[in-house]
């Protein structure tokens, strides 16, 4: 698989993790964290895309604030002690009982939730990839205050009702084409009082399409043919109305005829009679570039071009041929030849 | 671009809390704390809101600096110093009040939470009443709805917070009932920091000058509590021996200061049957210990007696202590006084001329009476039979204030009778001091035990006579005996009271008081008085075998671990998604006996056409599950549907080839 991801600097995310930014010594704490990640996911192994938060994998530590109420406490612990006060004891065991309580609360808070994964969109490199985490709270009580993280990525934090069902976006930069991985995510909470972090860590191993950027500027596209031997499958321009046909996979969203759908509950696709029934091939060998990455990267950008304009295209990569065709399927079909493209494994195939 | 100080109405939600539990905690400090620290939080408070609301800015740092300086010199220049309960919870007010005004983003708020909770704290050490518990817990719960306001949601509403900070406090009170019992409670503090309760009112003078203050006040205010071992004494014996003024200079009763003196005890001689009883003194910020005329053992640690009989303790009471005590009603004491001390201690008057009535009319009584006894009888017998009256709220003195008692005015209450009466002894040779303390005490018929007010308070005199040592002498007692007898309390309620121009209450108000304070007093002993001995006794009532420290962790430990564990029990079960319902349950059995799994997010239908398209067969029977399970599950209540359901995965035959 021709994934590029971000493997390589996991150690240095953590250590710019804003995490651990209040602690005396970030590094030791980068570094045991990353030993604790390696371990879960070896503990748990790889996840489902949907699956239920067991108790046995959610972790909890108390956080900053969280020390600081300890500490409160026994000292208030300590002055009751000194005289002997018992309102006062009271007072500082409530505060410890209610410590004790939050921890418990807070674990509880994730437990049997349901995660699963609801998608993620492909983007153009450089662009951030947002991948679509579904939460479901199947319990009869509330779900607060819950987030979901991964390295320095935060989805916003939102509460779940009973029976509630949320989709939070995790949104991760790529940077190049390929996948963006999202090889570890989780899911935390501080409720009720952020004294108490509790979290899981999953490892769905997903990922998202991440097509090559377009260039910008780029050299101008080759010049379109005119379609003559082609297979007149249909209409482009949409000069002249020239009555309805079956839908078919493929057809834009646009030509259907949707009055008429609501009407009789049968799909049919507007069809225009029209001059233009050109189309372009773009080939990758033609490119006037010498890079890989440049020639991909203007290639996007003709098809994107040629998309927004509603021209047929075809692409050439080598040993891999795309016939002219238009529409959002197609456009997504070269533009993932051109994100996952492999220069030598293509090379390999064509010889 | 956002303005650097500005606000952005994100703290609407949880500042009102904030301010709300700050305010709370801050009511019982309001009668302690300084005019100027109760302004500025209220301003501070107010403004912060203000500003939240209209989005405004936040005062520039040089301001908040500037008033931060200013408010710790102010704290600084108001107690002189910075330890102790009083600088301590004025120091907490003056912060929140300034952390308000730097309280920029929602997290800032914990500060103040914590600050809340301090204060609440300080209330607590400073005094311990029967409201002090609701108090607390109100304080606490209201700092917690502050805290769940702030980290969660906004769209949460004020009556979900409350609901979910209820919750959590029911959860957390076994716990701190588990805790509170079983924490080992250990006798000596560790460190010694004055608790200051700033209330002086208790308590008495270390001085005494009649006719200073022209009406005394009567302080409905415990002054200690009293169970008796046997039965009470009869109310005229009750005088509770406090402290002992012996020098005068023609205006005002003086002490020395008062030392240990081991021979004190061996000066005395008892005689009949000595009365036990336990007393709770309430805090009065001095050394003066009470008991019974005349005390004879005492179990307060650190208290001593002084030569003239008067119990001290080495600190002041600066809270509720609790003792045994010890004392004979008859005594003899000092008989052998030496001559040295009884010139220069108890016979000594101002030679400056002043009061020279009072000297003369002694001198002359004196020699009329013949010996020292009948002197005692004459002076005693013109109080009473002459036009002198018992009022608490006499005419105001001036110079020469034992003349113009006994010439003029003629009204007054203890202090003008115990002094005039003291000096006239003196005039005449006879050797006299006299002793402050309380006399009386009202016994609460709700729960056995004696009750001694602030207004029990009483001046009265002793005479140093050979061979019988000293004396009591209570010229009071010859004007108004009913004083005496019935004791003042009770006096104020009856028909004497109502003479004295004092409003008596009905008498069910009076009952409710009694009751009142009889709660008061088990609330003290069982809950505030919960200490070493007392959780001994309880952890004993337990069942436990010889209790130690040891096996109080231990049981504190089990106690609380097993709760803990009741609770994680009880929130699994909250969260725990409900019971599938049987049409689910239903069709979990139909899916055991087909050979396939359906997939993640595979409809009903979609699984039946699988099932169809693996064995065709079973391709009739699947739909109809399908169809009748999603009739029984979505469609309309109906319990047919779940009949035909059942039946239908009943029938169902997985024997056929697969």
């Amino acid at each position: 698989m021709a994934a590029i991801s971000e493997k390589s600097a996991v150690g240095a995310h953590i250590a710019g993790d804003h995490r651990f930014r209040w602690l005396p010594f970030p590094p030791l704490t980068a570094a045991l964290t990353a030993r604790a990640e390696r371990w879960a996911r070896k503990r748990q192994g790889t996840d489902r895309r949907i699956l239920r938060l067991r108790s046995g994998r959610i972790y909890i530590l108390p956080t900053g604030v969280g020390l600081v109420f300890a500490l409160m406490t026994f000292a208030m612990l300590l002055g009751s002690m000194n005289y002997n006060n018992n309102l006062s004891f009271v007072l500082t065991f409530l505060l410890a009982g209610l410590g004790f309580v939050a921890m418990h609360q807070c674990q509880r808070n994730l437990v049997d939730l349901e995660v699963s994964f609801a998608g993620a969109d492909p983007v153009f490199a450089g662009q951030t990839a947002r991948f679509r985490i579904a939460i479901t709270n199947h319990s009869k009580h509330h779900r607060y205050n819950i987030q979901l993280f991964a390295d320095a990525a935060r989805s916003d934090t939102r509460d779940l009702g009973p029976g509630e069902s949320r989709v939070f976006q995790l949104g991760i930069p790529a940077h190049r084409r390929g996948q963006a991985a999202l090889e570890r995510y989780g899911i935390r909470t501080l409720f009720p009082f952020e004294l108490f972090r509790a979290w899981a860590w999953l490892h769905m191993d997903l990922s998202s399409l991440v097509y090559p950027k377009p260039a910008d500027p780029a050299p101008l596209p080759p010049e379109s043919q005119t379609a003559r031997g082609h297979r007149q499958h249909d209409a482009r321009g949409e000069e002249d109305f020239a009555g309805f046909r079956q839908f078919h996979d493929g057809d834009s969203p646009r030509h259907v005829a949707w009055k008429a759908y609501a009407r009789s509950g049968e799909l049919l696709s507007k069809q225009f009679a029209g001059a233009d029934t050109s189309s372009q091939w773009f080939d990758f060998e033609r490119v006037n570039d010498n890079d890989t990455e440049a020639r991909l990267s203007i290639l996007t950008r003709w098809i994107v071009d040629a998309d927004r304009t509603q021209r047929d295209f075809g692409l050439r990569l080598p040993g891999m041929e795309i016939r002219p065709a238009h529409g959002d399927a197609h456009r997504h079909r070269c533009l993932e030849a051109l994100a996952m493209f492999d220069e030598a494994k293509c090379m390999k195939a064509a010889a | 671009m956002k303005k650097r100080n500005g606000t952005d109405g994100s703290l609407l939600a949880s500042l009102p809390w904030t301010l709300a539990a700050l305010t709370f905690a801050l009511l019982p400090h309001l009668q302690y704390l300084p005019a100027w620290i109760i302004v500025s939080f209220l301003a501070c408070a107010g403004g912060r809101w203000l500003i939240e609301r209209q989005r405004r800015r936040l005062p520039p740092a040089w301001l908040r600096v500037t008033l931060a300086l200013s408010g710790f010199i102010g704290v600084f220049a108001s107690y002189e110093s910075v330890s102790g309960v009083g600088p301590g919870s004025a120091l907490l007010a003056v912060m929140a009040a300034l952390k308000l005004l730097e309280t920029r983003q929602r997290r800032d708020q914990f500060v103040l939470l914590f600050i809340s909770i301090f204060l609440v704290m300080a209330s607590l050490l400073r005094e311990q009443y029967l409201w002090s518990l609701p108090f607390l817990i109100a304080g606490t719960m209201l700092t917690i709805t502050a805290w769940l306001r702030m980290s969660i949601s906004t769209d949460v509403s004020i009556r979900d917070t409350f609901r979910t900070g209820g919750r959590l406090i029911l959860y957390a009170a076994p716990l701190t009932l588990a805790m509170w019992i079983f924490f080992p409670r250990i006798a000596a503090p560790f460190w010694s920091v004055p608790i200051d309760s700033g209330s002086a009112s208790s308590g008495l003078n270390d001085r005494m000058s009649p006719g200073d203050i022209s009406s005394l006040s009567l302080s409905e205010a415990v002054a200690f509590r009293v169970s008796f071992r046997g039965t009470a004494p009869e109310p005229r014996r009750r005088y509770w021996r406090g402290l002992v003024l012996h020098r005068f200079n023609g205006r005002t009763w003086t002490g020395n200061e008062v030392t240990p003196d081991l021979r004190a005890l061996e000066s005395i001689q008892v005689r009949g049957d000595p009365v036990g009883y336990e007393v709770t003194l309430e805090p009065t910020q001095q050394q003066w210990i009470f008991a019974l005329d005349i005390p004879y053992q005492w179990s307060l640690e650190k208290t001593f007696m002084g030569p003239q009989h008067q119990l001290m303790r080495a600190q002041p009471v600066d809270r509720r202590v609790e003792y045994d005590a010890v004392s004979y009603l008859d005594y003899r004491a000092n008989v052998d006084l030496p001559r040295t001390a009884r010139t220069w201690w108890y016979l000594d008057l101002p030679d400056d001329g002043s009061n020279g009535r009072t000297l003369e009319l002694a001198k002359r009584m004196r020699e009329v009476a013949g010996s020292d006894r009948a002197f005692i009888d004459d002076v005693l017998a013109m109080f009473r039979e002459e036009e002198f009256f018992y009022t608490l709220e006499p005419p105001a003195l001036g110079d020469n204030p034992v003349d113009r008692f006994l010439f003029d005015t003629r009204q007054g209450f203890c202090e003008h009778y115990a002094s005039a009466f003291g000096v006239m002894m003196r005039a005449a040779g006879v050797p006299s001091r006299i002793v402050l303390g309380y006399q009386g005490g009202e016994m609460n018929p709700v729960s056995d035990y004696m009750i001694v007010r602030q207004s029990d308070a009483h001046a009265w005199t002793e005479v140093w006579l050979p061979e019988e040592g000293w004396l009591r002498i209570d010229p009071t007692a010859a004007v108004a005996p009913e004083r005496i007898d019935a004791g003042m309390s009770s006096a104020r309620f009856g028909e004497a009271g109502a003479s004295w121009g004092l409003r008596a209450p009905a008498q069910w108000l009076y009952r409710l008081g009694l009751t009142w304070d009889a709660v008061n007093a088990k609330w003290n002993g069982w809950i505030l008085g919960y200490g070493p001995e007392n959780q001994t006794r309880f952890m004993e009532w337990l069942g436990m075998d010889q209790p130690s420290w040891r096996k109080m962790v231990l049981a504190l430990l089990a106690t609380v671990l097993a709760l803990i564990g009741g609770l994680s029990f009880l929130l699994m079960r909250r969260y725990r998604p409900p019971r599938k319902d049987e049409a689910a349950r239903l069709y979990r059995q139909f899916v055991r006996k087909v050979a396939i799994r359906p997939r993640d997010g595979e409809t009903p239908r979609e699984y039946a056409a699988r099932i169809a398209a693996r064995n065709a067969a079973s391709a009739r029977d699947a739909d109809a599950i399908a169809d009748r399970y999603l009739a029984a599950r979505y469609g309309p209540p109906d319990a047919g549907s779940l009949e035909a359901l059942r039946h239908a995965v009943r029938d169902f035959r997985a024997t056929r080839a697969w």
